[in-house]
């Protein structure tokens, strides 16, 4: 396993001091049962660097295997069952390849379960890092694009053009090539587009670590209101500080399993120590 | 490195085994087990037998992610995109001619300098148009038409691959990606529409050719584009879910393309150089030389291309409802599988 390297450079935990919004849990809106997640990835084979020893015949077929149907199946959920519900907000840790990322696409709707099921509520929305639209296009139009593919109508798209392009906060720039953009631009606009439809069920991958400190607030303000529409909200992040004061309950999520689920304080303490322990190590 | 202490608003926090929620479903849940400082602490098993599961899901009203939704359902969630679709495709059609200075004028440029091409390399050098009355007219006809169909086949296949990105954060019906890809070579056709008409128009003034003058025909010729359409998209659903589904076939598709030109009588008359009459009224029915038929009918003044051949309308509007209705279902039957890595 490789060494969990996690510091929390982005946030101090004064960045967040707002109090996180007390409120009553309402029904499932989301049941995870016993989730396994296989995909294939193309070209990954081990480079042979098999014994001198071996006839070169069969040095040659198995150097050409590597090249032909270099085809890995990877296991990156492994039996991962839980139940969210309407008004919780869930933080998801785990070290680098846990899986956080591919169960929360299995979540969207973006990638089949090998086996299991997933059950959710309304049309849930993914916002991840690399979810650049159309780079090629100018904002405004990745603004009607994005939300023509949540399912806004462009009457809706239209009306809600001014406080989309407002809340991202990039101003004139909406006019220009989204390539153009630097990442942390591309991330606002992103996430002012995907929670513009108001998902019952939001998931954010990481999509706040480019952020500002200002844009980090209006956030936590829309994760908020999210919340109180009824809505779920999923952040998966690298800061712990970040998830502990955005989320009410945390998975932790180590090597394809869910190893640890309950209030962000326990399980982020637990992590905290897991990867101070193996930073020793 | 602070944390803010606080529990917060999760009501369950002694919440080992279930807890009842206002609308009567047993909620369950993971027991809290804090590890020993350090460890990983045991991963936590299914919570309750998978029927139990999913009576509780259906209990609060979730519906089931990544399976096949019904066709019904699919159909309806398509249509309710149609605005996404044109989007998509006019913008992308628009994005194609970004980045020049002379912009969106390579729309009609583009056209232009391939009519140019086939005007002097087949109208001039080569005659391969022996049995027309105006070989350049036929050709480019001919070529811009054909153009529609490889452009929509092979974009239709890359429609699942090229758009990841999108595939990758929104959920939509899938088959969008197929249609709007088809919609911006739709896009890109329509000014090269007007050159070629101008084009084979000019073509009727030059010595050795015949006039092809502007007639009444040439209305129809809308009529055979959406036919033409109708089975380009049908296509595009096929050959997305082929390469969407195994990838290695993107790399065969131009080898097919360029046969299926040269056995739909792009450049040359089917019925005057194929003698054989099987194999001739096979070339001659198949899909893409009736639309070339269709459009050519309506634009040149050809004796041996009349307009008014029923049996060929009644093919095209045969093969566009066959390809688009088999193509879609085709597509449907694999809607859980695309956008897999």
């Amino acid at each position: 396993m490789s060494m969990p390297q996690e510091i929390d450079f982005e946030v101090d935990a004064d960045d967040l001091s707002f109090a996180t919004l007390n409120k009553e849990l309402g029904t499932p809106s989301l049941v995870v049962d016993d989730l396994y997640i296989t995909y294939k990835v193309w070209g990954g084979k081990k480079v042979g660097t098999g014994s001198a020893k071996q006839r070169r015949v069969r040095r040659a077929l198995d150097r050409s295997r590597e090249h032909v149907g270099a085809i890995t199946s990877v296991e990156a959920v492994r039996g991962i069952s839980f139940v969210a519900r309407h008004g919780e907000s869930i933080g998801i840790v785990g070290v680098n390849g846990s899986g956080k990322s591919t169960l929360l696409r299995a979540i969207a709707g973006l990638h089949p379960p090998t086996a299991g099921s997933v059950f959710v509520s309304g049309e849930p929305s993914l916002l991840g890092v690399n979810a650049v639209l159309m780079g090629s296009l100018t904002g405004e139009r990745n603004i009607m694009i994005g939300g023509l593919a949540l399912g806004l109508t462009p009457t809706q798209v239209r009306e809600r053009f001014d406080e989309i392009v407002d809340y991202s906060g990039i101003g004139d720039a909406i006019y220009m090539p989204m390539d153009a953009y630097s990442s942390g631009m591309g991330a606002r606009l992103r996430f002012a587009i995907s929670s513009a439809a108001v998902p019952d069920v939001l998931m954010i991958d990481e999509a706040l670590a480019t952020g500002d400190a200002a844009f980090r607030n209006k956030s936590k303000e829309r994760i908020d209101e999210i919340r109180n529409n009824a809505g779920t909200v999923f952040l998966v992040s690298h800061s712990l500080a970040t998830v502990e004061a955005m989320c009410t309950r945390t998975l932790w999520i180590h090597q394809g399993k869910l190893v640890m689920d309950g209030p962000s304080h326990d399980v982020c303490e637990a992590y905290r120590a897991f990867v101070r322990a193996s930073d020793k190590r | 490195m602070s944390a803010p202490a606080q529990s917060s608003g999760l009501t369950a926090r002694d919440g080992a085994g279930l807890q009842a929620v206002p609308d009567g479903i047993d909620v369950p849940q993971h027991p809290l087990v804090v590890p020993t400082a350090g460890a990983v602490p045991e991963p936590l098993g299914p919570l309750l037998a998978p029927d139990a599961m999913r009576e509780i899901a259906e209990a609060s009203g979730l519906r089931q992610m990544g399976v096949r939704p019904p066709l019904r359902e699919y159909i309806r969630s398509v249509w309710a995109r149609r605005a996404f679709i044109r989007e998509l495709g006019s913008a992308k059609a628009y994005a194609r001619n970004q980045g020049s200075y002379l912009g969106q004028a390579w729309a009609v440029l583009n056209p232009l300098l391939n009519a140019i091409v086939y005007v002097i390399i087949f109208g001039l050098l080569v005659h391969t148009t022996r049995g027309t009355a105006n070989g350049i007219a036929f050709i480019v006809v001919g070529t811009f038409i054909y153009r529609f169909f490889d452009a929509s086949v092979s974009a239709g296949g890359r429609s699942i691959k090229g758009n990841l990105s999108l595939v990758r954060s929104v959920h939509f019906p899938r088959a969008a990606l197929p249609v709007s890809s088809v919609v911006t070579e739709a896009a890109t056709l329509a000014p090269a529409l007007a050159v070629m008409c101008v084009v084979a128009w000019l073509s009727g003034f030059m010595p050795g050719y015949a006039p092809v003058p502007i007639t009444w025909r040439l209305l129809f010729l809308p009529v055979a584009i959406v036919l033409m359409w109708m089975f380009n998209t049908g296509m595009a659903f096929i050959t997305a879910r082929w390469v969407a589904v195994t990838p290695d076939i993107e790399n065969v598709i131009p080898f097919v393309l360029r046969f299926v030109m040269y056995g739909s009588g792009v450049l040359f008359s089917i019925s005057h150089f194929v003698t054989h009459p099987g194999i001739s009224h096979v070339l001659q029915y198949q899909p893409v030389a009736v639309y070339l038929y269709l459009c050519r009918s309506t634009v040149l003044n050809e004796p041996s291309i009349p307009i008014d051949a029923p049996s060929m309308w009644i093919a095209g509007v045969v093969w566009a409802l066959l390809f688009l209705v088999g193509g879609f279902l085709y597509f449907w039957r694999s809607e859980q599988r695309y956008g897999r890595d």
